[in-house]
């Protein structure tokens, strides 16, 4: 066969999976191809100009300590930073920004160029090219064939795209975009198991005709919390959000029109995000709600456009403008683009590694929405390890995985690889049982050394990691070491805040937690010496781990009991039937869904404790053998 | 290498009665528990050799038996751990105590088969030897599994499911809170939570309350008749019992040795024993049968005192309801039937015990159906009916206790107006000890819950 180009690794798709995936192969030195329909639409947002939130911004901070760019190009885009859950504990934090949605894509595309290795394509994809059990590369539908030795591929909606406005329905990979409907096909011939899900998005309005003293601004955080670790102030000017609300009578005309609804039609079969409803479902499951919050959300400093956050529908075009019109302030706005449902193909999960290679193909990697997800945040930390690993597989190292002990980025992959997707999956605090230990503010702690073994951490950062890391050390042992007496000033105001019986004396760490005593406070009994050598968030941090403490033990003695023996492997050729006493329905359960660890097993719907604690004993016994005994 | 670090405490001999009962406790706190029962912080035994010892309870300080101990030091145990063991007197309320206090001492009831896993896991059976000890462990397993379904389509679930829906909603408004900042969501009143969390732990400290009446009904009731000699206790014996067979005479002393009978009273399992009558003893065969009525006195579930009512109340009478005077009894009063039948005498006793007081016939069946009743008392609730539960599993218990535990921690914190994620930590452990009896709780389920209470989503 004959080709055109020859790659190390080909990246399908340049959305936010796409884009870390092709920047994370580049710099482990895999000579990379990223492909991407339009090049001037690199790390386009397809749906709300924001990045981060609860859950999401841990990600994004976890993909910037292994060294992944998504952190740093908000930093340097966002027009609204803020770190929400602030009256909260410290692990449920997090980061979140208004994003310039054309700045970003600017500064995605800059970012790529800059890289080694990394060569940009536009072209359609139609066919993967098969070498027996591996894939060889792709073939283009201007004729071109690409040979790889590993690919990403990162479609997002663009497999299979079906977009819907009312009853007005066509191919589409995003309004005014082809989409990659024969390589559905292929992927299909492929044999992968392909659904369908869907996710819609709201319209965009002329800010001009907007009445903006009709709606409550909403402030971004003076101080500005940045997303990279290797950020030191965000610079750019912040602009305000604005709260807008829906009416009873907006309300009724919505239900009059359901029938123009495909989400009631009948005519969407896939299923969207409970979590980010269309204001039609909004208005139907929760008939009691007089009101439904919306955010007006600016698009940009050079443009007028704003986005209609909450308020996502797939509703005829002229409809939608009617009943925007209908929200007091937006008598007069004009909608300059309309929101839209989209379905999309999208291949079980399940049928993935850890790494996130397929199982039937060797050297093909999936990321994005391709897996069930949804959101920038978690297309892009697996675009990371997707990249990683193909760059890896290719060049013959062994593979990268993250466990979900040490991060949200594991937790997201073992979800998704063990129980599948019913409905576009998004990142939750909830979904992981670590959740205090892990926190945003210490992501770095956690991955980063990761990132440098990889070789995506540069010597930089490294140092300036390692200087936080010694920073740290020195602020844990002066809050041990440092005690507020009861003769020192500041005793009886700490007193008077706590409402307690403070003693003779007691550490500052003690100190920190008491009722009403925040970090300021704690930061003002330091010595002088290390306040000034101290930088923003290392003191916070240091109490962070000091207040959880005493909890991750207790939390951590709970799930233990539940999943001490989840790390046991369980061999790819294991054969379930020959574990005696299991019934025929869990065999098949297990069959099905081929757990790789007892851990993955035990979360299979249906599995009885009894089933469980037999495929144990069985598995413990097999790989006591397995291990000869050197005695 | 699979590491535990926990304790796990199992009667490792048959329930019921047995000459003798084996407890064993694997982990690396089986010797401090052991020194705990032994009152000892220094006993250092030899490994692997037995040593008569007594045991004691920690918190009162008493004895409560004369045990057999061995300390196996770990990797030379079956199970590759420390691991002791207790040979204790085969009574089943003696080793329910003894059980009680190694899980207060902080182990927990071992899993069916975990003994085995523990030994396979450190490499102390081979496969072989695993693969023979599999069977036993299907048996239990199946077992379990039958059990986990009964449980699971009606009993434990059943009482289980307000309480953790209960829960499952304190949780769902706690995570919402935490997860939809931006979202327009009601506040949370601690208030409001602080009440409901009181009421998913009144469910739960219930349930777990009828562990005991749930062994009862499980192990059978033990009910022992005691007194002085021919006072008719082996004519009651036969009489409830519905045959003869205790042999019934006019000489005192006839009885000389224990006889246990299983009947089944009203659907409760209730084992009868018969005793030798209490009196310094005449002989040497007479003072053995004496002992034996102790001991099965004090390992009976409740004792019924026979007095004869056509006699006054004699010192031997007193010294027996004084001997019983710590345990659960009823006084009954025997031969209503005679003339020279009264009570008059017993006005005194009736002050002094708290037991209801039983006039009966042996002879005519009058006052039977009385203490029939009596002996039920236990029971009175329709609790063996199925009307309500009785939690017979020990792990069962043990798993309720620790969702108690997490659930006031977490009321604590919530009381000093802590932040959510630290009040969660509680709840979710609670619920993973609910689950531990019911089956897991997925994170979709709780989602799932969220997405269908509030409405959510920017």
């Amino acid at each position: 066969m004959i080709f055109d180009e020859f790659f190390d690794v080909v990246v399908i798709g340049a959305g936010h999976a796409g884009c870390e995936a092709a920047s994370a192969a580049a710099r482990l030195g895999a000579n990379t191809a990223l492909l991407t329909l339009n090049l001037d639409l690199i790390g386009q947002m397809s749906c709300n100009p924001a990045i981060g939130g609860i859950g999401k911004g841990h990600l994004v901070r976890e993909i910037d300590a292994l060294g992944g760019i998504m952190g740093r190009v908000i930093d340097r885009t966002g027009i609204q930073f803020r770190l929400l859950n602030r009256s909260r504990g410290p692990a449920v934090q997090a980061p979140r920004a208004q994003a310039d949605r054309a700045l970003y894509r600017v500064e995605m595309r800059r970012t790529l160029e800059a890289t080694p290795n990394l060569n940009l394509r536009q072209g359609l994809v139609t066919n993967l090219i098969v070498n027996g059990g591996s894939v060889h590369g792709v073939e283009l539908q201007d004729g071109r064939r690409i040979r790889a030795t590993s690919i990403v591929i990162a479609t997002g909606t663009f497999l299979n795209g079906r977009i819907h406005t009312g009853r007005q329905t066509y191919a589409g990979g995003r309004a005014g975009e082809p989409a990659a409907v024969e390589f559905a096909e292929a992927l299909k011939r492929l044999g992968f198991r392909v659904g369908r899900l869907k996710t819609g998005t709201p319209p965009r309005l002329d800010g001009r005709t907007v009445d903006w003293d009709a709606f409550e601004p909403q402030p971004p955080d003076e101080q500005p919390v940045p997303f990279s670790f290797a950020t030191d102030g965000i610079e750019q000017r912040q602009l305000n959000c604005h709260l807008a609300y829906t009416t009873e009578r907006l309300h009724a005309a919505i239900r009059e029109n359901l029938h123009e609804s495909p989400l009631y039609s009948g005519q969407i079969k896939g299923v969207g995000p409970r979590y980010c409803p269309s204001i039609e479902d909004k208005v139907v499951k929760f008939p009691d709600k007089t009101r439904h919050q919306l955010f007006i959300e600016p698009e940009g400093y050079a443009t007028n456009e704003v986005y209609l956050n909450g308020f996502s529908t797939s509703l005829p075009a002229q409809l939608q403008q009617e009943l925007v019109s209908m929200i007091p302030g937006f008598e007069s706005t004009q909608v300059i683009r309309p929101g839209y449902a989209i379905e999309y193909d999208f291949v079980d999960p399940r049928e993935l590694s850890p790494s996130l290679e397929t199982a039937k193909l060797k050297g093909l990697f999936l990321a994005g929405q391709i897996n069930g997800t949804t959101g920038y945040e978690e297309a892009a930390c697996q675009g990371l390890l997707a990249g990683i690993n193909a760059a890896l597989t290719a060049s013959g190292r062994p593979t990268f995985r993250l466990d979900r002990r040490e991060s949200y980025i594991g937790v997201l992959v073992d979800d998704l690889i063990t129980n599948g997707v019913d409905e576009p999956y998004r990142m939750f605090t909830s979904r992981s049982e670590y959740r205090l230990a892990l926190r945003h503010d210490n992501a770095d702690d956690r991955l980063e050394p990761k990132g440098r073994d990889l070789g995506l951490v540069g010597d930089s950062d490294w140092e300036r990691f390692n200087q936080k890391r010694a920073r740290l050390a020195k602020v844990r042992t002066a809050l041990k070491e440092n005690r507020l007496r009861r003769a020192d000033e500041g005793y009886a105001t700490c007193r008077e805040l706590t409402g307690q019986d403070l003693g003779e004396s007691l550490t500052l760490a003690d100190l920190a937690l008491r009722p009403n005593i925040n970090a300021a406070l704690i930061k003002g009994f330091l010595p002088a010496d290390l306040r000034a050598e101290m930088h923003t968030g290392d003191l916070e941090t240091a109490l962070a781990d000091h207040l959880y403490a005493g909890y991750l033990d207790t939390q951590t003695a709970a799930i233990r009991r539940l999943n001490q023996h989840d790390g046991l492997h369980i061999p790819t050729a294991f054969a379930f039937k020959e574990v005696g006493s299991l019934s025929h329905e869990i065999v098949e359960r297990l069959e099905r869904a081929r757990p790789q660890s007892f851990g993955q097993a035990r979360k299979i719907p249906g599995m009885t404790p009894a089933a469980l604690s037999n495929l144990l004993v069985h598995l413990t016994a097999a790989q006591r053998v397995a291990r000869p005994v050197h005695s | 290498m699979v590491l535990h670090s926990d304790t796990i405490v199992a009667l490792s001999t048959p329930p019921g009665r047995s000459g003798i009962g084996v407890i064993r406790v694997s982990g690396a706190g089986s010797l401090g528990i052991l020194r705990l029962l032994v009152a000892s912080d220094s006993f250092d035994p030899q490994p692997n050799l037995l040593t008569l010892r007594n045991l004691f309870d920690p918190q009162s300080g008493e004895t409560i038996d004369e045990a057999l101990v061995c300390y196996f030091k770990a990797p030379h145990s079956f199970t590759g751990e420390d691991l002791v063991e207790l040979h204790c007197h085969g009574s089943p309320v003696l080793l329910r105590e003894v059980i009680d206090i190694v899980l207060q001492a902080g182990a927990r009831m071992a899993e069916p088969g975990e003994f085995s896993l523990r030994a396979v896991a450190h490499g102390r059976l081979k496969l072989a030897e695993a693969e023979a000890i599999r069977d036993l462990i299907h048996a239990q397993t199946d077992a379990a599994l039958r059990q986990a379904n009964r449980q699971l389509k009606g009993e434990i679930s059943n009482a289980l499911q307000p309480a953790k829906d209960e829960l499952l909603k304190i949780i769902v408004r706690l995570e919402s809170s935490l997860e939809f900042v931006e979202d327009d969501l009601p506040s949370v009143e601690s208030q409001t939570i602080s009440g409901e969390l009181k009421r998913v732990r009144t469910l739960l400290a219930e349930l777990a309350g009828t562990f005991r009446q749930g062994k009862l009904l499980r192990e059978g009731l033990k009910v022992a008749f005691v007194g002085r000699p021919n006072v008719g206790k082996s004519s009651l014996f036969n009489r409830l019992l519905g045959h003869s067979r205790a042999i019934v005479t006019e000489i005192p002393g006839t009885t000389r040795d224990t006889i246990t009978e299983a009947i089944g009273l009203d659907g409760v399992p209730v084992v009868l024993i018969d005793t030798a009558g209490l009196r310094a003893a005449a002989d040497e065969i007479e003072s053995i049968g004496v002992a034996r009525t102790r001991r099965a006195a004090a390992d009976a579930d409740l004792l019924i005192v026979v007095i004869d009512g056509s006699e006054p109340l004699k010192e031997e009478d007193r010294s027996v309801l004084a001997e019983v005077a710590d345990t659960k009894f009823i006084v009954t009063v025997n031969k209503i039937d005679l003339p020279t039948f009264s009570l008059t005498d017993f006005d005194s006793v009736a002050s002094e015990v708290s037991s209801p007081i039983i006039p009966v016939s042996a002879k005519t069946e009058a006052g039977l159906e009385s203490l029939r009743a009596a002996i039920l008392q236990p029971f009175a609730n329709g609790a063996h009916h199925g009307e309500s539960l009785l939690i017979t599993n020990a792990r069962h218990h043990d798993l309720l206790l620790r969702a108690v535990d997490a659930i006031d921690s977490s009321a604590d914190l919530l009381g000093k107006g802590t932040s959510e994620e630290l009040i969660l930590v509680g709840l979710h452990n609670a619920l993973r000890y609910l689950d531990e009896i019911t089956g897991e709780t997925t994170t979709e389920e709780i989602l799932g819950q969220i997405f269908s209470t509030f409405c959510i989503g920017k």
